[in-house]
């Protein structure tokens, strides 16, 4: 991290809601790493990210790549919504909520690539991948051996 | 933990209601709020000066108090949706001696992004959810979110328990069969499963028929104590016990589960606060925004286990008037839910639980109804219990 200045990343990303809390994780998308927040008192992960920890409420909270690896925790198919780049609500367009293999319950919203609608569904594994939205990278997630 | 020292102390003395529509028109919410609001305080034989706490959704409760001509206001806020929030600010507002007679409103308004109808109304620009100003445009990257939570748990749901569409389909057929004697809702035709079943997706697995419609109109109410209420036109509808429930974990997508929400702390605080449950009550009035918030609540509350709701609908279902039947006694939103009314947000099923437990409710009423169960909101962050009785 440091690479991207701050100028940089509220310049890459200009509709997105960027603050002192999330900033790391949207500096992360523009270097194609996922970044999350792990305590680094007690080791619990959390999202979205927070200046606290949930769990021990320590301040010492550090902005921790993960592995990209996970389970399809929740599916589903959006088959009309707000016009969005690379958004096809004609297929329709799946929506899935990743559990990650850092931590029960840790989990990240994104969208499925790279697999047929009729292969998609709730337990499949995941991997971390990257598509380009608004001008930027954005983090999806497609099929990986289990 | 789960005091009650409130029970039975403070009663709905009035109601109002312009009832809901989903055609343009050219009325404000603020028109629609006051109109509820007068029809309200009349109801309850009161006047302007007889009012002196006002609660409400939205408009801003202080221009509801210059609207209406208040002249003496003591309490005065704004809370957020489903409206127990507004209904525990309000008896607590009595209880406390904050104030004597709280009016509370609720106003809805369709927003030109969710509604075809509302987008050619020029006079709507700009505005947002429920009419209020539309926040600045980000970017949209489609996410488990509102009403995407709601279809993203129930494909849970569907992925633990194996269960056919019907469950949710029993549920939209009872609503609209309720709102067909509901002259206040919006949508009055009947459905049937084969109409549910062929109905388009919007939100897979949810349907447009798992979906409240959106509407305007508005409710509102007027509460003040039990004693009070003894001498005022109506037969007194009393708050028996209400409560709101939420856990850590209440963001969309970061639930522990489905045996794990708000819903679960409503009910473990209502169960100790009220001395009436399921069995003894006549007529119940489970959420449906969205029909897995029902289904959820149906098997949460207790009367099947959890995933057996479709067994628990299948059994305790009335086939000559298409709609649930607990136990052969126990109807299930009578005035036709969010589902048919719109999306009142809880207004309706708390309009229509008064109107049962007065005996007004004409073609819907259920015969001697005392006690009404009410589980307003949904599974995330606005989960919310109220039980109301009359003597
Ligand atoms: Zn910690």
């Amino acid at each position: 991290m440091g690479a991207i200045t701050d100028q940089e990343l509220l310049a890459r990303l200009p509709d997105t809601l960027i603050d002192h809390d999330n900033k790391e994780f949207y500096r992360g998308w523009l270097e194609r790493r996922l970044v999350l927040n792990r305590c680094a008192d007690c080791g619990f992960w959390h999202h979205a990210p927070r200046a606290w920890c949930p769990q021990c409420w320590s301040h010492n909270v550090v902005p921790t790549e993960v592995s990209g690896r996970g389970t399809v925790h929740l599916l589903i198919f959006l088959h009309q919504g707000p016009p969005a780049p690379g958004v096809d609500y004609s297929t329709p367009h799946p929506v899935a909520t990743i559990e990650l293999a850092e931590q029960e319950g840790l989990r990240i919203q994104s969208t499925i690539v790279n697999c047929a609608r009729d292969d998609m569904r709730i337990g499949m594994p995941v991997k971390l991948t990257w598509v380009e939205r608004y001008g930027a990278p954005y983090p999806v997630f497609e099929p990986a051996e289990a | 933990m789960f005091r009650n020292p409130i029970k039975d102390k403070i009663a709905f003395v009035g109601v109002g209601s312009t009832g809901f529509f989903r055609d343009a028109n050219a009325r404000t919410r603020n028109d629609m709020a006051i109109e509820a609001s007068i029809k309200a305080i009349r109801d309850a034989g009161l006047g302007q000066a007889d009012i002196d706490g006002v609660v409400g959704t939205a408009p801003a409760a202080r221009e509801i108090v210059e609207a209406l001509g208040l002249p003496k206001v003591t309490h005065f806020s704004n809370q957020p949706m489903p409206l127990v929030f507004g209904v525990v600010d309000a008896m607590n507002a009595v209880f406390s001696g904050a104030a004597e007679t709280v009016l509370m409103y609720h106003a809805l308004y369709r927003a030109p992004a969710i509604s075809r109808s509302a987008a050619n109304d020029p006079f709507r620009r700009g505005l947002g959810f429920g009419g209020s100003p539309a926040p600045a445009p980000t970017r949209h990257d489609p996410e488990v979110l509102g009403a995407e939570g709601y279809a993203a748990w129930m494909s849970r749901y569907f992925h633990e328990f194996n269960a056919p569409r019907e469950v949710l389909g029993m549920i939209a057929v009872n609503e609209r069969s309720g709102a067909v004697k509901n002259p206040l809702a919006a949508m009055r035709e009947p459905i049937t499963m084969d109409d549910y079943l062929s109905a388009r997706m919007v939100r897979e697995p949810l349907c447009l028929l798992d979906m409240d419609v959106p509407v305007d109109g508005a409710d509102a109410f007027v509460i003040t104590t039990a004693e009070r209420a003894k001498d005022m036109p109506h037969k007194p509808v009393l708050i028996h016990a209400a409560t709101n429930g939420i856990t850590a974990r209440n963001k969309e997508e970061n639930l522990d589960g489905l045996r794990h929400h708000g819903q679960h702390v409503v009910l473990e605080a209502l169960r100790a606060k009220s001395d009436i449950w399921i069995p003894d009550i006549d007529v119940y009035f489970p959420y449906d925004g969205f029909t897995p918030i029902t289904l959820q609540w149906i098997e949460n509350t207790g009367w099947c286990k959890p995933g057996e709701g479709y067994d628990f609908l299948k059994d305790n279902w009335d086939e000559a008037n298409q709609r649930i039947m607990i136990d052969g006694r126990i109807p299930m939103n009578t005035h036709g839910g969010n589902h048919s009314e719109g999306g009142t947000q809880g207004s309706g099923h708390i309009r229509e639980a008064i109107t049962q437990l007065r005996g007004d409710a004409g073609e819907r009423q259920v015969a001697g109804a005392k006690n009404a169960f009410l589980t307003p909101g949904g599974m995330f962050f606005n989960a919310q219990g109220l039980v109301l009785r009359t003597d």
